[in-house]
This record gives C-alpha cells, sequence and structure tokens, in this order.
C-alpha cells in the first residue's frame, strides 16, 4: 500500500478531475459535432432545394407551353433526372409520373422519403389547372451521420490518452513526495526496532520487588511509553510489509485476544484513570490472521484510550459475530467523520501519532470481510462496532 | 343487365349531346373557341369543383367581375346575355361542357 501508489483519497481526486475533464471535453465535442451535423444538414437541404426549384421550374414552362396547346391529346412533359406530380387547387391530383405518391402536407415544402427528395411549391396561373407542383429526384448520397461517428469516436480515444498523460505529468509531483513521505517513515521504522527492543526487554528483567514505589510508578511510566512506541511500530511495520507478508488465518479465539489486549492497555488507561466495562461472550471464535485481528483491537482500543476524558469508561462488548468499543470522549463531527480513514490525516494535533490508526483499521476489516460502522457526537464520544 | 346499362348508358350520352347541341351549339356553333374558353377557366381557377361553380355562376348572373374575356373583348362584344335555362339543364350543360373539353382528361 505504500511506495509509490497512491491512496484512495488521491485516487478519488484523481477520477474526479479526470471524470470532469473527460466530460467538459465530450461535452465540448458533443456540442461541436452536433452543430456541424445540423449545419451540414442544412447545407444538404438548401442544395437539393436549389437543385429541385430549378426542376420546377423546368415542369413549369413546359406545363405552360402544354396549356396553350389546342391538341386532342396533351403529353405530359417527362425528365431524365427527376420525376413530378401536379395536384389542382383542391389538392386532387391531376397527373403524375411519380409511383405511389400520397401527399398529405402541402405546407411541407422540402422533404426526404426512401433516399429521395421532395419538394412542393405552389403554381400561378394554374397550367392545365395545376395548383402545386411535387418534384421528385434522388437524393443527393450524403451520410453525415455515419463520418460524424467516426471522426467523435477517434476524438474521444485521442481525449482519453491525453487525459491519462496529462493526469501523469501533474500527479508526478505529488507522486514524489508521498514516495519521499513513505521511505522517510520506513527508514525511521528500521531505527526504532532496536531500541524499542531493548527498552522492553530490559524493563521485563527489571526485579520490581528490589525498587521503592516512587521508583515502581517511574518505572510503569516508562512501561506504558515503550508499549505505545512499540504499538507505533507495531503500526508502521503492518503498513510497511502488510501486502508483503502473507496472512496466516487460523481458527482464533478472539474473547482471549481481546482480553489480552485489553490487559496490556490496561497500563495506559490507568494513568487517565479510565475504566473498562466489558461484556465479552467467551469462546467467540473468528478465523483471521491473528497478528491483524491483535493490530485490529490495539488500534480502536488506543484510540478510545488516546481521545477519552479522564475519569471516564469505556464500555467493550463482544459478541458472536459484533465487536463494540465506545468511549466518552471528544467524538468526531461529520465531516470528520467522513474523512476518518485518510492516511496521515488527524484532527486533533495535540494527541500524537501519524494518523494511520483507522487507515490501519480499514485496511484490516476489508482484508477478513468485516464491516465497519462509527457512530460518534462531539464531546459525546465515539462508538465503534464491527461486525462480520 | 350489363346490355341493358350499355344500352341505357349510350342512349342518355346521345340525349345529353343532342341537349347540349340544343341549348349551346345552336349560338356558339360554328368557329367558337370552346377550348380556348376552358383554357381560361381552368388557368384561373384549377379544379373541376371551381371551374364548373364559375361558369355556371357566370352563365346565372354575368358581370363584368365574372368574366374570363378580357375587357377589350367586352367592351366591345358586350356582355353577354342570362342563360333561361334552369338550374338543373343549366348544371347539366356545364358538366358536358366540362367533360367534352377539359384540358385534364386530355393528359397522357
Amino acid at each position: 500500500m505504500l511506495g509509490t501508489n497512491l491512496y484512495s483519497g488521491e485516487k478519488k481526486s484523481i477520477i474526479y478531475v479526470l471524470g470532469l475533464y473527460l466530460s467538459s471535453t465530450i461535452l465540448l465535442i458533443a456540442t461541436f459535432f452536433t452543430s456541424y451535423y445540423y449545419y451540414e444538414r442544412e447545407q444538404f437541404v438548401h442544395d437539393e432545394k436549389e437543385i429541385l426549384k430549378k426542376y420546377t421550374l423546368e415542369l413549369e414552362e413546359k406545363l405552360s407551353v402544354l396549356n396553350e396547346s389546342s391538341d386532342e391529346r396533351l403529353l405530359y412533359p417527362r425528365f431524365d433526372n427527376f420525376k413530378s406530380a401536379i395536384y389542382d387547387i383542391d389538392k386532387h391530383l391531376i397527373f403524375s409520373t411519380i409511383e405511389n405518391i400520397d401527399i398529405k402536407n402541402f405546407k411541407q415544402n422540402f422533404f426526404t422519403k426512401d433516399a429521395n427528395s421532395y419538394l412542393i411549391s405552389s403554381l400561378t396561373p394554374y397550367y392545365l389547372g395545376a395548383a402545386y407542383i411535387v418534384i421528385q429526384k434522388k437524393s443527393k448520397d450524403v451520410d453525415i451521420l455515419n463520418n460524424l461517428i467516426y471522426i467523435a469516436i477517434i476524438t474521444v480515444i485521442i481525449t482519453v490518452i491525453t487525459s491519462f498523460f496529462l493526469v501523469n505529468i501533474v500527479l508526478r509531483p505529488l507522486r514524489e513526495n508521498i514516495k519521499l513521505l513513505d521511505s522517510f517513515i520506513k527508514d525511521t521504522t528500521h531505527e526504532l526496532n532496536t531500541p524499542i527492543t531493548a527498552i522492553l526487554t530490559n524493563i521485563e528483567t527489571i526485579d520490581s520487588s528490589s525498587c521503592d514505589e516512587k521508583t515502581l510508578r517511574k518505572l510503569d511510566r516508562i512501561k506504558i511509553a515503550s508499549a505505545s512506541i512499540s504499538n507505533l511500530y507495531q503500526d508502521l511495520v503492518y503498513l510497511l510489509l502488510n501486502h508483503k507478508t502473507s496472512l496466516q488465518n487460523i481458527d482464533l479465539n478472539l474473547s482471549q485476544i481481546l482480553i489480552e489486549r485489553i490487559e496490556y492497555f490496561t497500563y495506559m488507561a490507568n494513568m487517565k484513570k479510565i475504566g473498562f466495562i466489558m461484556n465479552i461472550k467467551s469462546d467467540v471464535h473468528f478465523t483471521a490472521d491473528r497478528k491483524n485481528m491483535e493490530r485490529l483491537i490495539d488500534n480502536i482500543l488506543s484510540n478510545a484510550i488516546k481521545y477519552s476524558n479522564k475519569s471516564t469508561v469505556i464500555n467493550i462488548v463482544l459478541k458472536d459475530s459484533l465487536l463494540s468499543i465506545e468511549d466518552e470522549g471528544k467524538g468526531m463531527s461529520k465531516e470528520e467523520l467522513d474523512k476518518v480513514f485518510t492516511r496521515y490525516l488527524r484532527f486533533d494535533k495535540t494527541q500524537g501519532g501519524f494518523g494511520i490508526g483507522y487507515s490501519i483499521i480499514k485496511s484490516i476489516i476489508d482484508e477478513h470481510n468485516m464491516k465497519i460502522d462509527i457512530e460518534s457526537k462531539k464531546n459525546r464520544g465515539t462508538k465503534v462496532t464491527l461486525t462480520w | 343487365m350489363v346490355k341493358i346499362l350499355a344500352i341505357l348508358v349510350l342512349f342518355s350520352t346521345i340525349i345529353s349531346a343532342s341537349e347540349f347541341e340544343k341549348n349551346c351549339l345552336t349560338c356558339h356553333g360554328g368557329d367558337f373557341k370552346f377550348h380556348i374558353i376552358m383554357n381560361k377557366y381552368t388557368l384561373k381557377y384549377s379544379s373541376e369543383k371551381r371551374i364548373k361553380k364559375a361558369i355556371f355562376e357566370y352563365l346565372k348572373e354575368p358581370s363584368i367581375e365574372k368574366t374570363i374575356l378580357p375587357f377589350e373583348y367586352i367592351k366591345r362584344f358586350g356582355l353577354k346575355e342570362k342563360s333561361t335555362l334552369d338550374d338543373k339543364t343549366l348544371r347539366d350543360m356545364v358538366d358536358i361542357y366540362y367533360d367534352k373539353f377539359n384540358l385534364q382528361s386530355k393528359l397522357y
């Protein structure tokens, strides 16, 4: 999870920015193409109309000549490049060279149907009684939409590729900073290992019976302090090695582990006069990695103690598929709750830590398919409930 | 049955034709340009219904406003006299005139 990878918060921002950029670009392209499509269509209609008008004039001329004829039979004018029909003022068909002609709306002067373009024009005077002339010709073959779709697809692909390059360029400094921070923490962690081990083993070997009360209290404080450092160390190790070590999922007695972890934190809790109210069902079993479970419980517990007010209680409930830890501490506002899983984010700078606790919690519960529910009220306390 | 019908149609056509001769051709015989009049009506009124209506109304009550003839012509020969035929006969005569001279049926 560390290394050069980006965290979920940053990924979300990238997706937002990318989405915004892509959608605005696509919207722009769509607007441009739509306008272009309508412009081309308008152009097509204009060109077709011009040709059809010319044909109408040709026919009109022939009809006027025919109208003057005194012949017994009148040959209706026929043309190679278009067909025509004439209607009287009451819209009855007089004559047509167009097959299956069926005009209903004489107001619509231009339309296309089945790859043919039609123009209806009014005529005065009514040569041969014709008040309307309909001209039909094969439509000019232009596939505006198809061409546009190809161009649109290519443009969108280019935009997507460019946006990825852009994101990469923009993110490079950010990534380098994260890399720097991660490697700093990594180096520090390595350096912490030896002194912590030395302190802890030495404290364990001190014979407490030979110490007076004052020294014992000091020893307790050293124990708590080194336990805190040890915890932090474990957290950092988890973050650094989490995905590099394989999990050993075994059947765990969760009740037992929980009691052990509570005992481990008793020193720390006692310092703030915090009591534990425990409602722990015995022999609750869960298959998981032991170290991960300890990390999970440690993080929730240490958070609860860290942010609890003095002389309060922490409620711990363990049931078959539920673990809840409730404190009477500072609590969090809604905005803080929304960002609680963001790594390196700390709401209360007066407390120690790197702001990685909830990030670890989230990572572990995700790994073990658990669900987390955090209820919190400012100055009232926080209740963390895990279910599985 | 078909034969009887055919005879009836033929008979009524002959009667109509002779009626037309009696009612129209007695005056407008000889070189009267029936087709020119039809051309002018067609140019102005377009459809069968409107042409027939215009001819009927003119014959019933001839006036300068209703005539399709040029003003010079009217000035020289004057307006036609009102038709003395009853409405039905006049309509029948207009129908025969239209059937004989209309331009649309000449088209092929």
